[in-house]
């Protein structure tokens, strides 16, 4: 018989790297109590449609597609929606493992340790301040220094939008711009987009991010241009953001850039770095159509931590 | 400290010379030793690489940036920002078979294809729904087509002239290749302040 080892894309925790865990766990759960929201514990495995395709999925005895949870955001998205209905603002945070389907070559493993937090019920810029804030106080918490790169998916949804971008051409675009690789932007925009504010406001999108004390002539030039009232409205609420927001121990960006993120993204969105991982720490970002799905139509905003990467990192 | 992977190999020498443009000299030229790892000033180092793995230590920032094809870049897989394209290095990618030989449907089974780029050539045919049984093969990926081993290879193409003396031609064109800047995503964000002057200069 083969020695049996843990499957490829997921680990043993032993000793020290379990009590390190369980220390951020407490340290991350004391903030997000203080700051007023209350754990759900979601059950580990679903209905296959609450995820997307990214989920391991079986058939239970009745022949009834599930899956493992791939994303807790969608869980808590459907508890709001269902048990919670119409009850707002919530505040509800979230701690445990989520198991994805991944290319087991391209570095993520399949099972990632998440804490994280969802605020529901709640649809101006002073939400997304509280929780980019709460983002922030999370990695201080942790003793850890971070930089968050703002975005919004609902600015690039408007100029794709306004360049009446096909699917296939806004899927391009969105890849391109998620590269910063401004080649392909403009030999993409000088052979499929008209000429005029549209296609410029694109091509600043590769441009560099900027700290939040230098944002507002990045955001001024890009309200300058834009091509239509959804864009212009959606660099606004990136504004109205970043100046509401209070970041105690992680530098706040604005990279116009930042377009990664969940499917189900409407609004701002936000990925965390830190010094000493190569790759984001987390991030998080405005739903406000996902509890529809569920049945209660509902704006929400949140944002997940990856703990496999903040733990080893945290003091 | 900004570490930078270079690729050894054809890409070295157009690389040096546009870093040394943008004022990134290494102390030492590398590969005249045996030291894997080149200090470039107080602030900077060359780690030097074949080009193929170039991606993987950007993208997990064993290295701050690189340069490499853009085969490389596309057949790692790796989630990397591609800001830069050189423009030298260049070369296209190509499916190739022997002169006067079908390659399409009338086979009436998979097309068998060797390659080093199994990624990159089993993306481009399910993209086409063209079923293919892919060969990965080291190196002389021509020989496959030449000896029988396979119908057609993917493999880069740069005059033609390998192709040519050994009876195949190109069938169509995958990609065309490039020497890129790759840039590890954390990277970008954390070190902003000592990558954008470079990145201007470079670009």
């Amino acid at each position: 018989m083969q020695p049996a080892t843990p499957i490829p894309g997921t680990q043993d925790l032993l000793f020290e790297a379990a009590r390190r865990l369980r220390r951020c766990e407490a340290a991350l759960c004391e903030r997000f109590e203080a700051a007023g929201y209350a754990e759900v514990i979601p059950p580990a495995i679903e209905a296959a449609d609450v995820f997307g395709p990214e989920a391991f999925r079986a058939l239970d005895r009745s022949g009834k597609l599930i899956a493992l949870r791939a994303d807790f955001t969608a869980q808590v998205a459907r508890i709001a929606a269902t048990r919670l209905a119409g009850m707002s603002p919530l505040r509800l945070y979230y701690r445990g493992s989520i198991v994805r389907r991944v290319p087991p070559d391209s570095g993520p493993i399949h099972e990632r340790l998440q804490a994280g937090c969802e605020l529901v019920g709640a649809a101006g810029p002073e939400a997304d301040a509280e929780v980019l804030s709460l983002a922030a106080t999370a990695l201080h918490a942790l003793g850890v220094k971070g930089r968050i790169s703002l975005g919004s998916t609902g600015y690039f949804s408007a100029l794709a939008a306004a360049a009446g971008a096909s699917p296939r051409l806004a899927a391009a675009l969105n890849d391109a711009v998620d590269r910063k690789d401004l080649p392909t932007l403009r030999t993409l925009c000088e052979r499929e987009v008209v000429p005029g504010k549209a296609r410029e406001a694109i091509l600043m999108l590769a441009q560099p991010p900027r700290l939040q004390t230098e944002a507002r002539e990045l955001l001024a030039r890009a309200e300058a241009l834009a091509p239509s009232e959804d864009a212009l409205q959606a660099l606004r609420r990136i504004s109205a953001a970043l100046a509401a927001a209070k970041s105690p121990g992680a530098e706040l960006e604005v990279d116009l850039g930042e377009v990664r993120g969940l499917g189900y993204y409407t609004g701002i969105v936000f990925n965390l770095y830190a010094t000493g991982s190569p790759r984001p720490v987390g991030g998080g970002g405005r739903y406000d159509t996902l509890l529809g799905r569920f049945g209660d139509p509902r704006p929400a905003v949140g944002f997940s931590l990856d703990l496999d990467a903040l733990v080893p990192l945290a003091c | 400290m900004l570490t930078i992977a270079l690729p050894k190999g054809r890409l070295q020498k157009p690389t040096l010379e546009r870093l040394a443009r943008a004022g990134m000299i290494p102390d030492e030229e590398p590969g005249a030793s045996r030291k894997l790892i080149v200090p470039a000033g107080p602030s900077a180092r060359f780690v030097v690489l074949k080009d193929a793995d170039v991606p993987l230590y950007v993208e997990r920032g064993a290295a701050d940036l690189g340069v490499c094809g853009l085969d490389q870049v596309l057949e790692s897989g790796a989630d990397l920002l591609t800001p830069i394209d050189f423009g030298f290095g260049r070369c296209r990618l190509c499916l190739a078979a022997p002169r006067g030989k079908s390659v399409s449907a009338e086979l009436g089974r998979s097309l068998r294809v060797a390659t080093k780029f199994p990624r990159l050539t089993s993306q481009w045919f399910l993209r086409r729904g063209v079923p293919v049984d892919l060969v990965h093969l080291a190196g002389s990926v021509e020989l496959a087509a030449v000896s029988g081993l396979t119908d057609a290879i993917v493999d880069l193409v740069e005059s033609g002239r390998t192709l040519d003396e050994n009876g195949l031609a190109v069938v169509e064109e995958l990609l065309q290749v490039s020497a890129r800047l790759v840039v590890n995503r954390a990277a970008y964000r954390l070190k902003v302040e000592e990558l954008l002057p470079l990145l201007e200069k470079l670009g």
